[in-house]
């Protein structure tokens, strides 16, 4: 048995979500291979054994999708690895819909717990938007599980990490006809999907022109903003910034949700928070039967003092 | 041009969530099934580009079982042409993408559209698995389309994990739409008196081997007890959430 992640970096740095999918591949089994599609220095290579890999693989040839995916195909088949390990991002949803499909994998997503093996594998899965938990069981030896955010602390590990190198022997992936024309970077320093602190706003706020102190509180926080449904339907945030049943779905450390009354459509978006902080000046607000701290209060008043507090 | 929209029978967003049979089973009991909210706006987008050129033709497509026949009568009032079901209950996402696949292939279409996921079991990976199995590109989650028809290739805006791309396609591919591709439409009566004419045939399913069971369910506990604080006192929530150290 042996377990390969796929890892990401963010300016160089291995992000959160792949140090959990790490340790989560070390409760598997000690054997843990690792691969991304970063251009790594072997330094860089090597300090990964901190964080559990055993042995890195890497690409010879160009970095176009369709050779990464070759050579991991390949990889996997000679290495006879059995479970792929992803944290949940866009890009990995389809490499691993990819994979499942080429090498006749089972596929699980929205993974909250570790597996436990008996005739079968088990393991946990969020459905309806969170609103549930599932039991899953795998009637297969080899899986792909795709990991929430904050399922499990990070380990550290001691291990020195072997260099291979993977070449593409199979070529079943065939070049498509895509171009690309141009990509627009989101604007801010921290994206929503990688934040440990969300600050977010509804229509509490009254009118776009309020989120100048959001983005201060924010900023105080090291947070990333986001916003509820009828804000981005409104235009006053762009949609990419939209949490909740619709829209992107977060699990931070903390969220901070001011002046949101917690439609059972945007908590669907969150309630993998793990700490919830709830700021509105109605009391009956549903929002604040889910959180964990709640001020009642005009957040025109609160957050100022917010601010202030954390200065 | 043909246009397929993969649809899912979800229940309403606003649903209370439960289970029965020792909590083996969903419980539908007065929960009110919709077209998926993401499929909604694909089917919509089709509908607009329809609009302007009626040689479009949509079909819609559902794997489920007979009490969804109402929600493609429902897409049927919203614009699509004809619309088919096959009879088959939705395991999980590769047994869903092989039925589609294998519809697919017995029949032709140059774009077919779906939801980035739907709101029940959210793997959004049902366009990727089954542009995988067809070998065709699959992009989600697309938040513009527009379609040259002559040229049979598609200019679309994607949601990537650090920011917008903007591709240009060669047809035939899968997409997973997402808003603010479309406004939602709501049926009209003449939409809804069309509907019942127009043909929805039911199919057989394909074999396929179901190797991912979801075997029991659970709802999350909930929250215990919420600390409120002092409007006056943040301090002591900056303490609590030990902010100080960040």
């Amino acid at each position: 048995m042996s377990v390969l992640v796929f890892l990401e970096f963010s300016n160089d740095n291995l992000k959160e979500t792949s140090k959990q999918a790490l340790t989560y591949a070390n409760s598997i089994d000690d054997n843990v291979y690792g691969v991304s599609d970063s251009d790594l220095d072997d330094n860089s290579m090597k300090s990964l054994g901190s964080f559990g890999v055993s042995t890195y693989l890497k690409f010879s040839g160009s970095f176009d999708e369709r050779n990464i995916l070759n050579c991991i195909v390949t990889s996997i088949k000679d290495l006879k690895i059995n479970f792929l390990i992803f944290p949940k991002s866009n890009t990995y949803l389809k490499v691993s819909s990819i994979l499942s499909i080429k090498l006749n994998f089972s596929l699980v997503t929205n993974v909250v717990s570790i597996p436990r093996f008996k005739k079968n594998i088990y393991v946990k899965s969020l459905i309806f938007s969170g609103k549930a938990e599932s039991e899953i069981e795998v009637n297969s030896d080899s899986c792909i599980f795709i990991l929430n955010k904050n399922i499990i602390n990070i380990s550290s590990f001691n291990k020195s990490v072997l260099i291979k190198e993977i070449i593409d022997n199979t070529n079943i992936l065939y070049p498509v006809k895509i171009s690309s024309i141009k990509k627009e970077k989101i604007e801010g320093d921290i994206l929503l999907n990688d934040a440990d602190i969300v600050v977010s706003a509804g229509r509490g706020l009254k009118g776009p022109e309020n989120w100048k102190m959001i983005e201060e509180l924010a900023k105080e926080l090291s947070a990333a903003t986001a916003c509820s449904k009828p804000v981005s339907d409104a235009g006053w945030r762009p949609h990419h910034e939209h949490v909740g049943q619709t829209g992107l779905k977060i699990s931070p450390t903390i969220y901070i949700a001011v002046g949101i009354s917690g439609a059972i459509q945007h908590l669907a978006g969150i309630n993998s928070s793990k700490i919830i902080v709830v700021i509105n000046n109605d009391a009956d607000a549903p929002f604040f039967k889910h959180a964990d701290y709640g001020i009642i209060g005009d957040a025109f008043d609160v957050i100022p003092k917010f601010i202030n507090a954390l200065k | 041009m043909n246009i397929l929209i993969c649809i899912s029978c979800v229940p309403d967003t606003t649903s209370q969530i439960s289970f029965k049979d020792n909590d083996t089973k969903f419980n539908s009991e007065g929960v009110q099934y919709i077209v998926g909210p993401f499929e909604d706006y694909a089917l919509a987008r089709a509908v607009e580009l329809k609009e302007k050129d009626n040689s479009i033709h949509i079909s819609v497509l559902n794997v489920g079982l007979k009490d969804n026949d109402p929600l493609l009568r429902k897409a049927l009032a919203v614009g699509a042409d004809d619309a088919f079901r096959i009879n088959a209950f939705p395991y999980n996402s590769i047994h869903v993408a092989n039925q589609i696949a294998s519809f697919i292939k017995e029949n032709s279409f140059d774009l077919v559209l779906m939801g980035k996921e739907s709101i029940d079991f959210n793997s959004a990976q049902v366009h990727y698995l089954t542009g995988s199995i067809l070998n065709i590109p699959s992009l989600s989650p697309v938040t513009e389309l527009n379609l040259n028809i002559k040229e049979k290739t598609i200019l679309i805006k994607k949601e990537i994990d650090d920011g917008i791309e903007t591709l240009e396609v060669v047809l035939p591919a899968v997409l997973g739409c997402q808003e603010p591709i479309a406004e939602w439409k709501i049926p009209n009566m003449r939409g809804i008196m069309n509907a019942r004419i127009k043909p929805l045939k039911v199919l057989e399913p394909c074999d396929n081997e179901v190797k991912v069971n979801f075997s029991k369910f659970s709802v999350p506990e909930k929250k215990e007890n919420i600390k409120i604080i002092d409007e006056n006192n943040i301090d002591e929530l900056i303490e609590e959430l030990k902010l100080k150290n960040l």
